[in-house]
């Protein structure tokens, strides 16, 4: 008996106990003999054949392994659409940065911080290519020797910004600042820790912002977009710059002055004028060495899904029907994932459950609505097998289509295979996600951004980040049952051929 | 290590994905419980963490929510176990639910030594070792019986610092800021040396020791009658459900003078909860020192990360580091760097991590070996089965038939195993029956599976082998076993 058929059959609390990650029934025979690796092949052909005569007798799913690849190409095209966009946007935001640096105005500053704005609304729509093994997570597909993409170095947070640069102090955000003029070394003891900012000595260069992927407890967060936009717009500290109350913040974002960027004798550190324009050229220096990385390790990532590159060729080359299931596995446990486990769970109920202003995803930009926004409809563009570009004039309708996939979804799919209940019962509930984040975008729109729902989450403000999670939630529970229906969920069906000297979910094996 | 986990590669989610289909599903004829029935799966034990048993998915991992869980308890599950994924920062930042870390710490999130909620890799001799910390004690008790801190480092050896220079250690200029900010406490490094052991069949198997190498030391050299410890990063699954179990079901296996005169003792070790300001029973750590998982998560925030919170609400400095007490604090207007809403919210994650299921329990091989642990006398120690009460706060682990395999009680080990460091009632040569749950999935979470307090066995076999004192018995059995049956055996406790 095959395990799709138990998945089918109603036994699945059985399977998850008796049987996830082993050979299934199949390998009572080989036991004796545990060490004998080439029982590999044996456990993989065995299942294949017993599947297809199931197939036949049971009378269960029918799948089609032509359209099971046509949901994988066109999974592989949005991806590679979303990081093309990405990465042309981050080299738009590259320009307007060297713009501000070569010229600190107003309107440069400006300009810098709507190219970053922008540059986040295609790469919050490639979220949903988190959570499972592809290029931003795992440069080899195998995250059995750790997860080593660039992930960490692109967009994670919370950012470590007393690291960078200087930074208000004090619950209260009184006026003390630390790091602002702490140019030379110590003259007492103690003093304040330093930053990258004020310590000419530092060399700022790609090698100093990268945290090596073996080593992820090497130091704070100090690269990708949040790191930019710490520089673009400093703390969120809003009209005075002096309060952390409820009470007396309002709805603007961080407000660094375009002085902190001049190149002469009006060099500042927010309100303080600084003897030297030293800060401020690194400030700028800081900005292009981060941009410039952030555009090469984008650019890594998009290329792992161009045609023909090792890790789409691995990805959507499917011999048989049981390896494209394993991919499309793969696709649905990373729309489960975001959905649920990450977006409605580690980024917007934690930061309800914190009560903390600032505990939000771009807290220097009040942008925080944009990504939970982004990072649902990448979920809703993989189920659809649509992506629609993206929006490159901030009015919330995406007008940049160049690069826009009309593909074949895993809605098309179900369609296909009768299961359109499954498919209906999925778009209701992704349609309903977009209806809440759209009041939370809509929220933010109005004056009333991310950090000031999160307040009080039992406040009314905060209703819409509630009934987003909610309905998060509710759809991660609809991905779960396109899994159960297309009998995609076993472990077996993800096994990748090419490793696996040793099995370590299998107790009988001594890896 | 290429190819080691070939079912690994998705990460995280595929249980929660399933579970609610799971939770749906009728159960399975032979899931009702019938203690009278001894084939049934609750006797086997084949639901190790009662309904908390999560469906494990291609992905292994111990930090997913009870499969019990409710829909808002799922949602309280994923904001504490962002606080226990994403890092700490220093202070002073904006998110002020994420800083205050160090200035003195060890590592700036739990899951970066708990990996995927398990144990921790073993040291490599060429790095760090993050899954290792270093206890430091002075010879003696203190007023509670607990172990006197080191007047220089403390309690805890903290090998990393918010210092720029030490944040940015390696890259070009970071060195010349090296006179600036807190100084490490010192540098931790472990190297292995091996030694043999040979079965009475003549079988060898090469078992490796750890040497501590300290250098570097930030604030003049340790006493020297200070003793370091090495304590290995444990698994966090099924903390929840130990603290379900009644006091009383384990002081009812105690024996603390073996009076029973089978070789085994069992105690109950009898701590200082700083929060109730009283002695109560120990049960967690590898020496069965904190009396809750509140106080040993608010410790580990504590003496880990540098994070004050209600229960410890000091920075992690002593009187003679004075630019660590100086430095900037993420405290907030009541004086933590975690108030209670987070602690608790962290405390809630840690309980309710949900127990990975069994992997091939029907194996004729595991059946046999579970056979041979059983008269072995394995399960003397390895308690299987426990009930775990009522807790109004957790009604998904309450009342659950689970199979940790501990008694949870302190075992003289013998001497090799011994650091001879005191830990209230615990004796330098005691240490704390581990519960076995998801002792198998170690490989499965990385490749440098650590077993025993100071991660020193690399294999299950190698963590049996060094079993010694009240445990000698028992081990010299196994050892007199035939490959295969050996071989069975660690299937057996590797299905667990």
């Amino acid at each position: 008996m095959s395990i799709a058929a138990r998945w089918s059959s109603g036994l699945l609390l059985s399977l998850s106990i008796g049987l996830i990650g082993c050979g299934s029934d199949d390998t009572s025979a080989d036991t004796e003999n545990t060490s004998d690796t080439t029982s590999e092949t044996d456990s993989d052909s065995g299942p294949e054949t017993e599947s297809d005569t199931d197939t036949d007798s049971g009378g269960a799913l029918e799948h089609d392994l032509d359209l099971l690849r046509q949901v994988l190409e066109t999974n592989a095209d949005i991806a590679f659409a979303g990081y093309s966009d990405s990465v042309a946007t981050a080299v738009l935001l590259q320009t307007t940065i060297d713009a501000l640096v070569a010229d600190p105005t107003e309107a440069n500053l400006e300009a810098a911080r709507e190219a970053w704005l922008v540059s986040r609304e295609p790469y919050g729509q490639t979220e949903v290519y988190r959570f499972r093994a592809s290029p931003i997570d795992d440069s080899n597909y195998d995250a059995g020797d750790g997860e080593d993409g660039p992930e960490g170095d692109i967009n994670a947070w919370p950012l470590g910004e007393g690291l960078i640069d200087y930074v208000v102090t004090g619950t209260d955000f009184g006026d003390d600042q630390v790091g602002v003029t702490d140019h030379s070394t110590g003259v007492n003891d103690p003093i304040p820790d330093n930053n990258i900012i004020n310590s000419p000595n530092i060399v700022i260069d790609a090698a100093l912002l990268a945290n090596t992927a073996t080593a992820d407890d090497e130091h704070d967060v100090i690269a990708g977009y949040h790191a930019i936009e710490f520089l673009l717009w400093g703390q969120d500290l809003n009209a005075d710059g002096s309060a952390d109350t409820v009470d007396s913040r309002d709805s603007t974002a961080g407000r660094r002055p375009v002085t902190d960027f001049a190149s002469d004798d009006t060099c500042t550190s927010g309100e303080t004028v600084n003897a030297d324009p030293d800060p401020c050229n690194r400030r700028g220096l800081y900005l292009q060495v981060a941009v410039a990385k952030l555009i090469a390790d984008l650019e890594g990532v998009r290329d792992g899904w161009a045609a023909g590159a090792d890790y789409r060729a691995a990805f959507t080359t499917v011999d048989d029907v049981d390896a494209a299931k394993g991919k499309l596995l793969e696709i649905l446990v990373g729309m489960g994932t975001l959905s649920e486990g990450e977006l409605a769970g580690e980024r917007m109920q934690i930061s309800l459950s914190a009560n903390s202003q600032e505990d939000e995803h771009s807290c220097f930009s009040d942008n925080t609505h944009r990504d939970i926004w982004l990072n649902a409809e990448g979920v809703s563009n993989a189920f659809r097998g649509e992506y629609a570009g993206y929006d490159s004039t901030l009015d919330g309708s995406d007008n940049q289509t160049g690069n826009a996939v009309d593909g074949y979804g895993i809605d098309d799919y179900l369609t296909d295979l009768g299961l359109t209940d499954v498919a209906d019962d999925a778009a209701a509930a992704l349609a309903t996600t977009e209806t809440n984040y759209g009041a939370v975008d809509s929220s933010a729109r109005a004056g009333t951004p991310v950090d000031q729902m999160i307040l009080d989450a039992g406040a009314d403000a905060a209703q819409p980040m509630r009934d987003t999670i909610v309905s998060l939630n509710a759809q991660s529970a609809q991905v779960a049952s396109i899994a159960v229906a297309l009998e995609v969920g076993s472990p077996d069906d993800v096994v990748d051929p090419d490793a696996s000297e040793c099995d370590t979910m299998d107790p009988t094996v001594e890896c | 290590m290429n190819g080691v986990a070939h079912r690994v590669f998705l990460s995280l989610g595929v249980v929660s994905l399933f579970a609610c289909s799971a939770r749906s599903e009728p159960a399975p004829e032979w899931e009702v419980a019938n203690d009278q029935t001894p084939r049934t799966a609750a006797a086997r034990g084949l639901r190790p963490g009662g309904d908390t048993t999560v469906l494990l998915g291609p992905s292994p991992s111990l930090v997913l929510p009870a499969a019990n869980l409710d829909d808002a308890g799922k949602a309280a599950f994923y904001a504490g176990k962002a606080l226990a994924t994403q890092p700490w920062v220093r202070a002073p930042t904006l998110t002020d639910a994420r800083d205050g870390l160090g200035p003195l710490y060890h590592a700036r999130s739990c899951l970066a030594c708990h990996v995927k909620g398990g144990r921790g890799p073993a040291s490599d001799p060429n790095g760090p070792g993050l899954a290792t910390l270093v206890r430091l004690s002075r010879p003696g008790r203190g007023p509670h019986t607990e172990p006197i801190p080191d007047p220089v480092y403390g309690t805890q050896l903290q090998p990393q610092s918010t210092a720029l220079s030490h944040q940015l250690r390696g890259r070009a200029g970071a060195d010349s800021y090296a006179d600036q900010g807190v100084a490490i406490e010192a540098n931790v490094r472990m190297s292995w040396t091996s030694q043999p052991f040979a079965y009475p069949d003549g079988t060898t198997l090469a078992l490796q020791t750890p040497k501590l190498e300290l250098s570097q030391w930030g604030y003049g050299p340790l006493e020297e009658d200070t003793r370091a410890a090495l304590r290995h990063t444990p698994s966090l699954a099924g903390v929840g459900l130990i603290e379900l179990i009644a006091q009383a079901d384990l002081e009812r296996a105690a024996d603390p003078d073996d009076r029973d005169g089978d070789g085994i003792s069992g105690r109950v070790n009898r701590v200082w909860d700083p929060e109730m300001r009283t002695m109560r029973p120990g049960r967690f750590g590898l020496k069965a020192n904190q009396p809750s998982v509140r106080v040993q998560v608010a410790g580990a925030l504590s003496g880990d990360m540098g994070l004050s919170s209600p229960v410890f609400p000091d920075q992690p400095c002593t009187a003679l580091q004075p630019r660590c007490l100086a430095a900037p604090t993420g405290n907030d207007a009541e004086g933590f760097e975690v108030p209670e809403s987070i602690l608790a919210s962290m405390v809630f994650f840690t309980m309710s991590i949900g127990v990975p299921p069994r992997r091939r329990p029907d194996d004729p091989l595991v059946m046999r070996g579970q056979g041979l642990f059983d008269t072995a006398g394995c399960g003397d120690c390895h308690t299987p089965r426990h009930v775990t009460g009522v807790d109004d706060q957790y009604p998904h682990l309450s009342e659950q038939d689970i199979w940790p395999y501990s008694d949870l009680l302190l075992h003289d080990m013998g001497p090799h195993l011994a650091d001879g460091r005191e830990d209230f009632l615990a004796t330098g040569q005691e240490w704390r029956t581990p519960p076995l749950w998801g002792a198998g999935l170690a490989r499965a979470m990385h490749a440098r599976v650590g077993f025993l307090h100071d991660g020193r066995a690399r294999t299950i076999e190698e963590a049996i082998v060094w079993h010694d004192g009240e445990a000698l018995a028992s081990r010299v059995r196994y050892a007199e076993l035939g490959a295969d049956d050996r071989r069975a055996l660690v299937a057996f406790v590797r299905s667990l």
